[in-house]
């Protein structure tokens, strides 16, 4: 078999968008699914192969995890929003009952600052929860408390208080002068963009300013590990969206000193983009096991995970948009600013996207604060910046006198997006729910729609191995070392290897979590099924291959005339062989216990120059989302009655969870644009809603009508042709929904969440301009 | 919407048949003494005027209740919840800790048919009832119920770590309500938090099951 690249033909695209591409695919690999493929298992809607487990109690997470003599891990926190830690005295709590181990963090971690209310300081492990608690509070910590900053407008202000540590500044931006105020920066900077600034004059200019609130990942089961030694070597059972991030994280561990370490997720209750690496908790549970010589169960309670499991950062955005009279978009000016808390990351707001904008002038600060660190967050910095830039972009359309669907054809190049207008259009029916007087009438219930874009752009990468085994007695296993968080990647693993077996998605066997088998990626930015799939479907194609070697070896009928399908050896022309042979009796004639083919993902090219991906029909995917709301404009009260999402996102492997997938991308941007926003207690530093019922996630009540519009698309950028889907869904939510908003009452909100208060205080601006 | 779960159908078996940790402590609790049980050194009996308050431990104290069909008999702690002793004690761990306090679902049985969060009952207080897990709802044999069968249909789960508790739920409010519209259902699962947001999935699923849609 040839292993060079090739140069073949295919045809992409979707309805009557198709076109014959002459692209060069990896060594190894196997052409793109592509327009007019017929598949048997593959774009059918299959139950997910793990959700027996999930509705019997049967799935194992972490969480679930126990082993013999295990012990009960718990770490301290501090109280204080801002601190040095002098001393930490572990003694008595190594005496109370049950304590099996005690750590300082200041010894294990190096690491003397204490930068946030909630921060961890020493941990425990006891016989029981309650007993590692007692000694919790049996520990003393000399703490030196400093004065504090916990919110972006108070640590930006011109005195406000050192909220990082050593020579760290509060605000971070490129241009910022040493000893610059934020407030001066922004003021120097201001027309600092000549082009931008000369292209605005004589256009329709519109500006506005906009912010959202902190999210908080929330997801169900916490951040934690059971962990338990085997001399040098560490199992690590892990709430993980990447299991061999925390492998390497844990073998590179100074504090560890792992010699090997096998990291296990079978099950992940919810990642949302917090759950990469072992993290401190993760470190402190191992360390545990292995001083106590027993195994540590340590999770995060619901309070940890909402100061310390990670976060979407807030934003403010200062934006003005230039618009010509032909409806085209002139220019962007953007300042944003907002809070990464005291992590290590930005947090930059992405809202010079989507549409044809010539000239943009854009500044980012980032504002350390004494607040839980940020961390990835499903599609990081768009639904913040896409909510400000689309709710600009219908500001714009308004002030120019156009349909704020038309305006953003005529400004949107996007080569799928551009034939999603008119399908959610007509599916949303736009022209008849539009409300055409908004705020108008004596009903106080007004009701609007409204729309917003979306995009997104990972075809997957490389780094994915798969490893598919044809046993003799035709059981098919199916391997892969990354997790499924809830995606649906095990069962669209499965599906493309038993397409290319001839068999139907029960009939194979799918293993996933555990870093005994080959490589995976982590669960980010929407790259799992697209760097995953690949391999797993050129593994089963090469697997297939060799079977069929044998059965040619046999029989002497020609392998290359030879395929499997519908549990059978059959002729590709669709001719009758001479005789039936079924997989298994196919299968029987393996002479080892087991087929065995592990592929890696296919690249083109070598070294630096190495692409995971070909050329396809659009390097992004992308899709619209129309919302439609009913506001109650005594109570301030918006009601998301429905939602319609089109969504291109490559070829669909298994409609019936990417729709779930799609739907629940919305329903967290409803929460977003409604509900959620972390509360801080300025005078304190705490964050006064660190659960579940004050932070107010949407629930079943609130929940809108959800319509999912599939549009599948032969993007041919890999052989399974498929686009992430994890990150798009939820960034035009709260957007759509925020213009619906104004739709309805004539008036807007530029502030998420929209809260009853923010509704009734833009009517009230709007009765005092008239 | 913290009032609004509180307020759901699913919800009110916290206020009648289970007492809080709290309202135990404060002696007030009043499902042990009808049991029949004698866990600790003093009874009052239902009705009685007297206030003599049952106190339990400090040691272990035995309990006897039906769970999934079959007799417990089980020395726990005073202290430990009815979603403790399922997971640490008896190895049940499809019920889940998520909010420990009552407001997500996550941790949702069924005792005496009604849905409880089980993070915030006692363990002492389902001696003599009868107390159903996700473990118990397929049969012996494996067999998934209809209900969870519709699960499986509808895709109504994607991490799955909501999922027992919403099953329960929804069992709990099909034993109540055969046919539920979708305001009954919504209110009904109220309490139960998803946050991969499987919803209307679920809606889906329970009109299945309810002989109310079709498959899928």
């Amino acid at each position: 078999m040839s292993r060079d690249p090739q140069t073949i033909t295919i045809k992409v695209g979707f309805g009557d968008q198709v076109r014959e591409l002459v692209v060069t695919i990896g060594e190894g690999d196997i052409p793109p699914y592509q327009v007019g493929d017929r598949h048997d298992e593959v774009g059918q809607r299959r139950n997910r192969v793990d959700a027996v487990a999930k509705v019997t109690g049967r799935a194992r997470y972490t969480y679930d995890r126990k082993g013999a003599g295990m012990l009960y891990g718990k770490m301290l926190r501090s109280p204080h929003a801002n601190a040095n830690i002098r001393s930490v005295d572990l003694s008595k709590a190594l005496t109370m009952p049950g304590v099996k181990a005690a750590l300082d963090f200041v010894e294990v971690f190096k690491d003397r600052s204490a930068r946030y209310a909630g921060c961890s300081v020493a941990a425990v492990a006891a016989e029981t929860e309650a007993q590692a608690e007692a000694a919790l509070d049996a520990i003393v910590v000399d703490y030196q408390v400093l004065p504090f900053a916990v919110t972006t407008e108070a640590a930006m202000a011109e005195a406000a208080p050192q909220t990082g540590r050593g020579d760290d500044r509060n605000v971070s931006a490129r241009g910022l002068r040493d000893g610059e105020s934020a407030a001066d920066f922004l003021a120097r900077i201001a027309d600092q963009d000549q082009a931008v600034q000369e292209a605005m004059k004589g256009q329709t200019v519109v500006s506005g300013r906009f912010s959202t609130s902190v999210q908080t990942h929330s997801a169900l089961e916490t951040h934690g590990v059971v962990c338990d030694w085997d001399g040098d070597n560490l199992l690590c059972y892990c709430s993980t969206q990447g299991t061999f991030g925390v492998r390497r994280d844990a073998t590179a561990s100074p504090q560890l000193r792992a010699r090997n370490a096998r990291v296990v997720a079978e099950y992940v209750g919810g990642g949302f983009g917090a759950k990469f690496g072992l993290g401190r908790e993760g470190v402190a549970g191992a360390l545990l096991a292995k001083r106590a010589g027993r195994p540590v169960r340590l999770m995060l309670d619901r309070r940890e995970e909402h100061v310390d499991g990670g976060n979407r950062p807030d934003s403010f955005h200062d934006l003005s948009m230039a618009v010509g009279r032909d409806g085209k978009i002139v220019a962007l000016k953007a300042r944003n600013w907002g809070t990464p808390g005291n992590g290590s990351g930005g947090a930059g707001a992405r809202n010079q996207a989507y549409y044809a904008i010539p000239l943009v002038d854009k500044v980012e600060l980032n504002v350390r604060t004494n607040a839980g660190g940020a961390r990835a967050f499903r599609a990081p910095g768009y639904p913040q910046g896409i909510f400000a830039l689309e709710s600009l972009m219908d500001m714009a359309a308004d002030a120019i006198g156009l349909d704020p669907l038309e305006f953003r054809r005529r400004n949107d190049p996007h080569p799928i997006r551009i034939h999603e207008y008119d399908l959610g259009a007509e599916r949303a029916q736009w022209q008849k729910r539009r409300n055409r007087n908004p705020g108008a009438g004596s009903d106080p219930i007004k009701r609007g729609m409204g729309m917003a874009a979306t995009e997104w752009f990972n075809p997957g990468g490389g780094g994915a191995s798969c490893l598919v085994r044809i046993m003799r007695d035709g059981t098919v296993e199916v391997r892969n070392g990354a997790q499924d968080i809830g995606t649906g990647t095990r069962t669209v693993m499965g599906m493309v290897v038993a397409e290319e077996l001839g068999l139907r998605i029960d009939q194979v066997e799918t293993f996933i979590g555990d870093t005994r088998d080959p490589q995976g990626p982590g669960s980010g930015g929407s790259t799992t099924i697209g760097s995953l799939t690949p391999a797993a479907r050129l593994a089963g194609y090469r697997a297939a291959e060799q079977l069929l070697g044998l059965v040619a070896g046999q029989t002497g009928w020609k392998a290359e005339d030879l395929r499997l399908r519908g549990g059978m050896v059959v002729r590709k022309d669709g001719g009758r062989l001479p005789r039936e042979m079924s997989f298994a009796q196919a299968c029987a004639l393996i002479a080892d216990e087991a087929i065995e083919v592990t592929e890696k993902h296919p690249m083109v090219g070598s070294g630096r120059n190495a692409s995971a991906n070909y050329e396809g029909f659009a390097d992004t995917n992308s899709g619209l989302q129309f919302a439609e709301v009913e506001v109650d404009t005594e109570t301030g009260k918006v009601r998301v009655l429905r939602v319609v999402a089109v969504q291109d996102s490559g070829k669909y492997l298994n409609p019936k969870t990417a729709e779930s997938q799609i739907r629940g991308g919305v329903i967290q941007g409803v929460s977003y644009a409604l509900f959620e926003r972390r509360i801080m207690d300025r005078h304190q530093g705490h964050m006064l809603n660190a659960d579940l019922e004050n932070y107010r996630v949407v629930g079943a009540l609130e929940t809108p009508e959800i319509d999912v519009v599939l549009v599948d698309v032969a993007n041919g950028k890999n052989n399974t042709s498929v686009m992430g889907l994890g990150e798009p869904p939820t960034i035009a939510t709260a957007a759509a929904i925020a213009n619906a908003v104004a739709n309805a009452i004539g008036a807007r909100v530029t502030s998420l969440p929209i809260t009853p208060r923010k509704v009734l205080e833009a009517l009230a601006a709007k009765g005092r301009k008239r | 919407m913290p009032a609004d779960r509180d307020d759901s159908p699913g919800r009110e078996s916290n206020q009648n048949a289970a007492i809080s940790r709290r309202s135990f402590l404060k002696g007030t609790g009043l499902a042990v003494a009808a049991a029949g049980v004698a866990p600790g050194r003093a009874l009052a009996g239902p009705g009685s005027d007297q206030e003599e308050v049952p106190v339990f431990g400090p040691g272990p104290v035995p309990i006897r209740f039906e769970l999934n069909g079959e007799e417990v008999r089980v020395e726990v702690e005073p202290a430990t919840t009815l979603l403790d002793l399922l997971r640490d004690r008896l190895d049940l761990t499809g019920s889940k800790r998520v909010c420990d306090r009552g407001s997500c679902g996550a941790c949702t049985v069924q005792v005496n048919g009604r849905a409880v969060a089980s993070c915030s009952i006692l363990a002492v207080d389902v001696t003599g009832q009868k107390v159903r897990t996700i473990e118990g709802l397929s049969s012996a044999e494996g067999e998934l119920s209809p209900l969870q069968q519709a699960f499986v249909d509808h895709d109504a789960l994607q991490c799955g770590f909501c999922t027992p508790g919403m099953v329960m739920s929804c069992q709990a409010l099909l034993e109540r309500n055969p046919k539920p519209d979708r305001p009954a259902i919504a209110a009904g699962i109220a309490g139960n938090i998803c946050r991969c947001g499987t919803y209307q999935n679920v809606f889906e699923a329970v009109e299945q099951a309810s002989g109310q849609g079709g498959g899928k």
